[in-house]
């Protein structure tokens, strides 16, 4: 396998020299949660995409499967998103702002609150944080979802799922304020912050939604803001991380524009709950509501202008080996992808076009490329980078990673490309009263189609993705156990 | 930002602006909207959901019609094509939500919007039949069969009048009859329930026929 | 192999080597314009920031009660009933089958020109037709069905539609005009022939509901 597929870590230098950091000591304490994390979060991504290759099929041939009760489309459908959500998305972001963050703090694990905490606690909360996936999801499976969008787990599940992120959040934070490095970096600040907001978004709302629900009238905005804080506020900024403190050491260069990537931290922060009401332009709520909603929606592409503009600053040579590295092309694409869903986002938010295109595929088409290209692709990036540092060899099988981007890139882009042509085009019969419902439906007969096909190339990915992993530590394994470690 | 507790405070303060807006404020105040009383009847408005309609909720949650179907009208200043439709009368307002345990307001439609399919389908045979076979009813139908509402049972005596009224390949074979279950009842008697027409001080409506849509 | 990952154990990686260029005066102005349209939309299209506003283009800053939704035009809801209901035998153009379906483009029974009334065209509306029937000049016979079960407001939304498209231009008919003519007639049932119709006496909607604004 060519060495140049995976460049050095590049050797920052420091203002005093006087900071050393042996990272290969950082790898080898959260090398088992790291390790943990990201291989149940291919896991669950494999699930999901198997589940939500059925429901594509259904759109297609309602009878595939039907009468069956935990196979029915109202079933499938939240778990495909949940296990998207919670199962890979904010897995795989645990996995990654563990890595990064020690790595970005200079300290190994066990160094914080006097050694007590260890990699066995957080391989533990890894271990609850699965077993709440899992048990939330065959509860929906058996009928006991909470029918509250994206917080379908029930209460016990979820209450796991929040005990699990308390124990590694709280560790992440102390470690940045124990850091043995000085000046704080961006992506450092971005992972402050998800830290410390996922607790808040999602014990808030599942507290006012389904653990001692507030009553229905006030749930539309809190779910909303649910909804956004989540994508915005938890996902996206470990994804921002990502980008800010892997990308120049990928490229050998420095982010040049702190300032602007500050000013872009502060808007994401001040808008990302609000971009939630997209979801509810028009809806029941306040009309100042709706308004915000618009506004937050067309002032997110600011955020998003600000991580384009540093990305491609740094992306200077998009010919070079570096750039052509698969850690590399997965972080790019993401910011593209972002900055999709930002466009997208500005479009659908303003009430003109928001008339005839909400509740169509081009809000679905908008979620996709939030959580599998803005989110999923810079944590695709991290895994192929930080898998082999913990290991401590090259492991990954090039052709299947290259294979795995190329899927997912198209896929992607397919699956989004399709679903918003789709909508639109729904969107706007649906506007026109003389336009029967059912005649809809027939019409986007060739749209589910062709997202049948895309969720196929999803699927591929991820099964080729769970292959080259699975290859990865069957082979350390083997070789540990050869050289007798 | 190097220290903690600034960058801790600085992203509280900033965070605390949409929770206030979008947690806070609903909860103490459209959390706290009661009913209006209906100068007509002097009952309350949104009228009380009945037993059966509130277990109907929970298998609405359960299998997960909100992943389909929304539940709002959405206001005239955005679109009046939901109310051309015909599937209402005036916008939802939040109040309509007061009864409801979960707001199922939806965010995809590829069913119809329920928000007055009280009104527009008022037949309790009728939504059995659709939801046992939604493609015999209306062609091209998306939605998926729940027969595992139903129970197709032998014919004990009399046919019941619960039996569903089934033609061609749907219909159970001689000596059968389809009944629905108690969980398709409520389910239905949620649907039927669902209306929004009733005039609100945010929200007046011209008295007058019911909408009535497809 | 072991692959040489880890060749720069002690690299003096923690400190960031973050710079801050000066912000494009562009960029910076774009911003600004941004945050101030933002600023602009909120204010204006807010409802006053009332709790019990629900439409945006309510600028209610002196307070006062909530303004009902500007209402829906009743030939928008009455295309898409006749649309739903009447274009398989009149056709989309209103011009009906030769021979079979009369046309309402033109129709005198439409238009209550003559000695046909509004009460004459609600009345074949709700109760169906039976027997020959002549429509500008040409007899037809066949059977219209009843669409009594339709409401009040569906018939009269039907008929202000059909009253002013494809060239008809007609007053619109009213939903209690409607209902006053569904309870006058109540007791014959059955569809109606033409000599019954004309046997009754004209009655016209005396006050219309003025036809709002399009949307």
């Amino acid at each position: 396998m060519s060495e140049n597929t995976f460049p050095h870590h590049h050797e920052d230098v420091t203002h005093d020299g006087h900071v050393t950091v042996d990272s290969r000591a950082i790898d080898a304490s959260v090398r088992l949660p790291v390790l943990v994390l990201f291989g149940n979060a291919i896991h669950w991504l494999v699930v999901a995409a198997v589940i939500s290759f059925i429901l594509s099929i259904k759109l297609v041939a309602p009878e595939f499967l039907a009468g069956i009760s935990f196979l029915s489309y109202g079933r499938l459908a939240p778990m495909a998103r949940d296990l998207m959500l919670y199962g890979w998305a904010s897995q795989a972001a645990l996995a990654c702002g563990i890595w990064l963050m020690a790595r970005l703090c200079g300290r190994p694990l066990g160094t914080v609150m006097g050694g007590v905490l260890h990699s066995t606690l957080l391989v533990c909360a890894a271990v609850l944080w699965n077993v709440a996936v899992l048990l939330g999801t065959l509860a929906i499976f058996a009928g006991y979802s909470t029918g509250v969008e994206w917080l379908e787990y029930p209460n016990w599940a979820s209450a796991m799922l929040f005990l699990s992120f308390l124990l590694i959040g709280i560790w992440a934070v102390l470690l940045f304020d124990r850091r043995a490095t000085g000046r704080a970096e961006v992506a450092q600040w971005y992972l402050v912050a998800a830290f410390c907001w996922f607790p808040w978004v999602y014990g808030t709302a599942n507290l006012l939604l389904t653990w001692k629900p507030v009553q229905a009238s006030a749930q539309g905005p809190v779910q909303s803001w649910y909804c956004g804080s989540l994508l915005a506020l938890w996902l996206l900024p470990v994804s921002l991380a990502a980008l800010y403190a892997l990308l120049p050491r990928l490229l050998g260069c420095h982010l040049s524009r702190r300032n602007l990537a500050t000013l872009g931290f502060w808007l994401l922060l001040l808008l990302g709950g609000w971009n939630g009401m997209d979801r509810l332009i028009g809806g029941p709520v306040p009309a100042w509501m709706t308004s915000a909603g618009v506004v937050a929606g067309v002032l997110f592409l600011i955020p998003v202008v600000i991580v384009m503009i540093n990305v491609l600053g740094m992306r200077r040579n998009p010919e070079s080996a570096a750039a052509k590295s698969i850690p590399c092309r997965f972080l790019v694409m993401g910011a593209y992808s972002l900055l999709g869903v930002g466009i997208l986002g500005a479009l659908a938010s303003l009430p003109d076009i928001s008339a005839s295109v909400r509740f169509t595929g081009v809000t679905e088409g908008k979620t996709q490329l939030w959580i599998l290209g803005a989110i999923s692709l810079p944590l695709f990036g991290v895994l192929y980078e930080a898998v082999p540092q913990l290991l401590g060899r090259d492991c990954w099988c090039a052709t299947l990673a290259v294979l795995h981007y190329t899927l997912t890139v198209v896929g992607l882009w397919m699956l989004v490309g399709i679903m918003v042509l789709g909508g639109l085009f729904t969107g706007l019969a649906l506007s026109d009263p003389t336009v029967s419902f059912l005649n809809i439906t027939s019409y986007s007969y060739p749209f589910h189609m062709m997202e049948c096909a895309a969720q196929l190339l999803l699927l591929s990915a991820a099964v080729i993705l769970g292959a080259n992993i699975t290859r990865a530590l069957a082979a350390d394994y083997l070789f540990n156990k050869k050289t007798g470690k | 930002m190097h220290r903690l507790p600034t960058l801790l405070s600085g992203i509280f303060l900033v965070f605390l602006t949409s929770w206030l807006g979008l947690v806070a404020y609903p909860t103490l105040q459209l959390g706290r909207l009661t009913p209006v009383v209906d100068p007509e009847t002097g009952g309350t408005l949104p009228a009380i959901y009945g037993g059966q309609a509130l277990a109907g909720q929970r298998i609405y949650a359960s299998e997960g019609c909100v992943s389909c179907h929304s539940q709002q009208v959405r206001q005239a200043s955005v679109t009046s094509s939901d109310i051309e439709r015909g599937w209402g009368t005036r916008p939802s307002v939040a109040r309509d939500y007061l009864r409801d345990s979960t707001a199922f307001l939806g965010s995809r439609r590829l069913g119809q919007d329920l928000s007055n399919v009280g009104v527009r389908l008022p037949d309790a045979k009728w939504h059995y039949v659709h939801l046992y076979h939604p493609s015999a009813v209306c062609e091209g139908s998306l939605m998926p069969s729940f027969s595992n509402l139903f129970i197709v049972r032998k014919i004990q005596g009399q046919r019941s009048d619960e039996a569903l009224d089934l033609t061609g390949a749907d219909a159970p074979k001689a000596g059968y009859e389809v009944v629905p279950t108690a969980e398709a009842k409520n389910l239905v008697a949620y649907l039927i329930a669902l209306r929004h027409d009733y005039p609100l001080p945010e929200a007046p409506v011209k008295k007058g026929g019911a909408a009535q849509g497809k | 192999m072991n692959h040489d990952h880890q060749n720069n154990q002690h690299q003096k990686e923690g400190e960031a080597s973050e710079t801050s260029r000066p912000l494009s005066p562009w960029l910076v102005g774009t911003f600004m314009l941004a945050l101030c349209w933002g600023g602009f939309y909120l204010a204006f299209n807010s409802g006053g920031f009332r709790q019990d506003v629900y439409e945006s283009n309510a600028v209610n800053w002196a307070g006062g009660g909530a303004q009902a939704a500007a209402p829906v035009d009743p030939k928008v809801i009455g295309k898409r009933l006749y649309t739903q209901n009447c274009v398989v035998c009149h056709q989309a153009n209103g011009m009906g089958v030769a021979g079979q379906f009369p046309p309402l483009a033109g129709s005198e029974w439409v238009l209550s020109q003559g000695n046909h009334a509004e009460n004459h065209l609600v009345i074949l509306l709700l109760n169906g037709l039976q027997g020959p029937f002549q429509v500008k000049g040409q007899l037809y016979n066949n059977a219209m069905v009843p669409w009594k079960q339709l409401a009040d407001e569906q018939i009269a939304d039907i008929l202000t539609y059909i009253r002013s498209d494809w060239g008809n231009n007609a007053p619109p008919i009213d939903a209690a005009f409607v209902a006053k003519i569904r309870t006058d007639n109540a007791a014959q049932g059955d569809p109606w022939t033409q000599a019954q119709l004309q046997a009754c006496p004209p009655v016209n909607d005396s006050a219309p509901a003025a036809t709002p604004a399009s949307k």
